[in-house]
C-alpha cells in the first residue's frame, strides 16, 4: 500500500477534527444568543416593579425570588423536597419507561403483536395525563403508589413508541448481514436489533424522563406534603408568590440539567453516530 | 473441478401490488430476473458476472449466497444443494455494508462470532486482514470516520475473515472514485492471487471486469442468462500496468463486442416497461 493514500486519508480525519473545533465556537456563540431573551425578561420585570403599578405581594422584585431561593436552600428545604421530587420522578420513571421499553421491543420484533397492541395504546395515548387523575385517585387513592402510577403513564408513551421506532425500523441492509454472519435469536437482538435502534431508544428515554419530570409537579397537587411541586401549591395558599416563582426557576433548571446530562450521555454512547456529532439538544 | 454448478436456475420476483410489467407486450405482475441460467464455476477462479441493469447479476449471488431461494433450478456448493446462508461464503455488498456501530477491527470480527471463536483469535485475525489492506492504523475507528475506499477495504477484509470457499462481490467499487477504484481493483487482485478462494464478482465496468478475470460471463437483458463466457488471457499476477497493454485492449473489445447488443436490448426494455428499477 503507497503511504501517500494513508497521508491523505490521515489528513482528511484531521480535516475532521478541526472542522468540529470550530462549530464548538459557533456552539457557544449560539448560546449566548440564547441568554439574551430570559436577561431582557429580567429587565422588563425589574422594570415593571419600579413603575410600582401593583403591590409588592403580586409583583415580587426578582432580587426577592433570589433571597428566597437562597433562604430555601439554606434551611435545606429545598434540597429536601428536590430529593423527593427526584426520588418519585425516579420511580415512576424506571416503572414506566422499562415496561415501556419491554413492550416496544415485543411489537418492534412482532408484526402479529404490533398489530394486536399497536391500535390500543395509540388510543391510549389520546387521553391526556391529567385526565387520568381522577380515576388514578380511585383506583389508588392518594398515596406513593398513585403518583408513581401517574408518572409512570407519562414515562410510557415516549419509551414505547420510540423503542418500537427502532427496532422495527432496522434496516434491511443489517438484516441481511446478520442472515450472513448467521447472527440469531438472541446474538441478532444484542448485535444488530438493539445497536440499531439505540438512538432511537435513547431519544425516549430522554423524553421520558423529561415528561416524569414535568408530571412529578402534578403528582404533587394531591396528597402530600413534600416535593417541589407541594412547594409551590402551599406558596400559592399562603400567597408567597416568591416561592412559587423560586418553585418554577427549580424546575425549569433541573429539567434543563437533567436534558443537558443525557445528551452528554447520549453522545457518548453514540460516538459511532454521524447524526450526533455537533447535536443540539 | 467445479465448486458452485447453477442448474437451470429461475426467478421470479411479484411486484407491490398495483404494479404491473409489459414483457413482450403480455401484462403481468411479475417479474423474471433470471431464467435458464446455466453456470459452472471452477474452484479458485475469479470469475466476474457483467451485463445491462436489471440482468439480475446481483440476484444470482443473493442464490448462491443462500439469502434468497430459486424459483426453479438449483444451484450447487461443492456437490450440495445451497439452501442457507452458510460461512462456505463471504459477502461484499456494494454499500452500506458495514455496522455503523462498530469500529473497523469489530467490523472484521463480525463472521468469527458466530462460529465461536475466542476474544483474542478473532482480534489476531482481524488485525492481521486489516494489515493487509494497510489499514492498520484505523483499527479504532468507526466507519463514518474511514473513507470510502476505507470502508470497502474493511468489508472486504471481514469477508475474508471466515476464510470462505467463495467470495462474493456485488459491485463492491461502484460507489468510489476511479482513482481509489484503480486502487482497490490492485489491492483486491494482489491479495486475492496470494489466496485458492473463488471469486464470483459482479460489475458493470468492463475495464474492471477484464482486469480482475479469469472469465467473464456476460449475461443478457431480463430474464439473465448467461449469453458467452470470454477468458481472459492475461497472465498472472496482474498489476496496474497491464491496463495499458494491447492485450487488455483485445479482451476488453471481446467483452464489449458481447455486451453491446444486449446493452441495447435492455434499454429497450426500460423504454417500455418503467417503474422497474430491477
Amino acid at each position: 500500500m503507497d503511504l501517500d493514500h494513508k497521508g491523505l486519508n490521515g489528513q482528511i480525519i484531521n480535516d475532521q477534527i478541526m472542522n468540529k473545533n470550530i462549530t464548538d465556537r459557533f456552539q457557544w456563540k449560539d448560546r449566548l444568543l440564547g441568554l439574551i431573551l430570559p436577561v431582557a425578561l429580567l429587565f422588563a420585570w425589574q422594570g415593571l416593579v419600579n413603575l410600582k403599578l401593583y403591590s409588592d405581594l403580586i409583583l415580587v422584585p426578582p432580587l426577592k425570588v433570589v433571597g428566597t431561593l437562597v433562604y430555601l436552600a439554606g434551611t435545606g428545604e429545598l434540597t429536601t423536597h428536590i430529593l423527593i421530587s427526584l426520588q418519585r420522578v425516579l420511580t415512576g420513571f424506571l416503572i414506566g419507561a422499562s415496561s415501556g421499553f419491554l413492550l416496544g421491543l415485543l411489537m418492534g420484533l412482532s408484526a402479529t403483536i404490533n398489530r394486536s397492541l399497536g391500535p390500543f395504546i395509540k388510543a391510549l395515548k389520546q387521553v391526556p395525563e391529567f385526565a387520568w387523575m381522577p380515576m388514578i385517585i380511585l383506583v389508588f387513592g392518594m398515596d406513593e403508589l398513585a403518583k408513581d402510577v401517574f408518572i409512570a403513564i407519562g414515562a410510557f408513551y415516549p419509551m414505547v413508541f420510540n423503542t418500537y421506532q427502532g427496532v422495527s425500523g432496522v434496516p434491511h441492509k443489517y438484516q441481511e448481514l446478520a442472515r450472513v454472519f448467521d447472527f440469531k435469536n438472541i446474538r441478532f437482538l444484542q448485535k444488530v436489533v438493539l445497536p440499531s435502534a439505540l438512538p432511537s431508544i435513547l431519544t425516549g428515554l430522554r423524553l421520558s424522563i423529561g415528561l416524569s419530570w414535568m408530571f412529578v409537579v402534578g403528582a404533587e397537587l394531591f396528597g402530600t406534603e413534600s416535593g417541589i411541586g407541594y412547594m409551590m401549591y402551599s406558596g400559592r395558599e399562603m400567597f408567597q408568590i416568591d416561592v412559587v416563582i423560586a418553585g418554577l426557576v427549580v424546575i425549569g433548571a433541573i429539567g434543563f440539567i437533567m436534558n443537558a446530562l443525557l445528551k452528554v450521555v447520549e453522545n457518548r454512547v453514540l460516538v459511532w453516530n454521524v447524526s450526533v456529532e455537533g447535536g443540539q439538544g | 473441478m467445479d465448486i458452485i454448478v447453477a442448474e437451470n436456475i429461475r426467478k421470479k420476483f411479484k411486484l407491490k401490488n398495483g404494479q404491473k410489467v409489459k414483457n413482450n407486450g403480455v401484462v403481468s405482475d411479475e417479474v423474471e430476473a433470471l431464467s435458464g441460467f446455466n453456470l459452472k464455476i471452477r474452484k479458485g477462479e475469479f470469475l466476474v458476472l457483467v451485463g445491462p441493469s436489471g440482468s439480475g447479476k446481483s440476484v444470482f449471488l443473493d442464490l448462491v449466497s443462500g439469502l434468497s431461494a430459486p424459483t426453479g433450478g438449483v444451484i450447487y456448493l461443492d456437490g450440495k444443494p445451497v439452501q442457507a446462508p452458510s460461512a462456505k461464503t463471504g459477502y461484499v455488498f456494494q454499500q452500506y455494508a458495514l455496522f455503523p456501530w462498530r469500529t473497523a477491527l469489530s467490523n472484521v470480527e463480525c463472521g468469527l462470532e458466530a462460529k465461536g471463536v475466542p476474544k483474542d483469535e478473532r482480534v489476531r485475525i482481524a488485525r492481521e486482514l486489516l494489515s493487509l489492506f494497510g489499514l492498520s492504523d484505523f483499527e479504532d475507528r468507526f466507519p463514518y470516520q474511514l473513507s470510502g475506499g476505507m470502508q470497502q477495504r474493511v468489508s472486504i477484509a471481514r469477508a475474508l475473515a471466515t476464510k470462505p470457499e467463495v467470495l462474493l462481490m456485488d459491485e463492491p467499487f461502484a460507489a468510489l472514485d476511479a482513482q481509489t477504484r484503480e486502487i482497490l481493483q490492485n489491492e483486491l487482485i494482489r491479495i486475492w492471487e496470494g489466496t485458492d478462494t473463488t471469486v464470483i464478482f459482479v460489475t458493470h465496468s468492463i475495464d474492471e471486469a477484464v482486469f480482475l478475470a479469469d472469465r467473464v460471463a456476460v449475461v443478457t437483458a431480463r430474464p439473465g442468462r448467461i449469453k458467452e463466457l470470454i477468458e481472459i488471457d492475461l497472465p498472472r499476477p496482474r498489476t496496474g500496468e497491464i491496463r495499458s497493454s494491447t492485450e487488455f485492449a483485445r479482451n476488453r473489445h471481446k467483452v464489449w463486442l458481447a455486451l453491446k447488443s444486449e446493452v441495447s436490448k435492455a434499454e429497450q426494455y426500460t423504454k417500455l416497461a418503467t417503474g422497474f428499477a430491477g
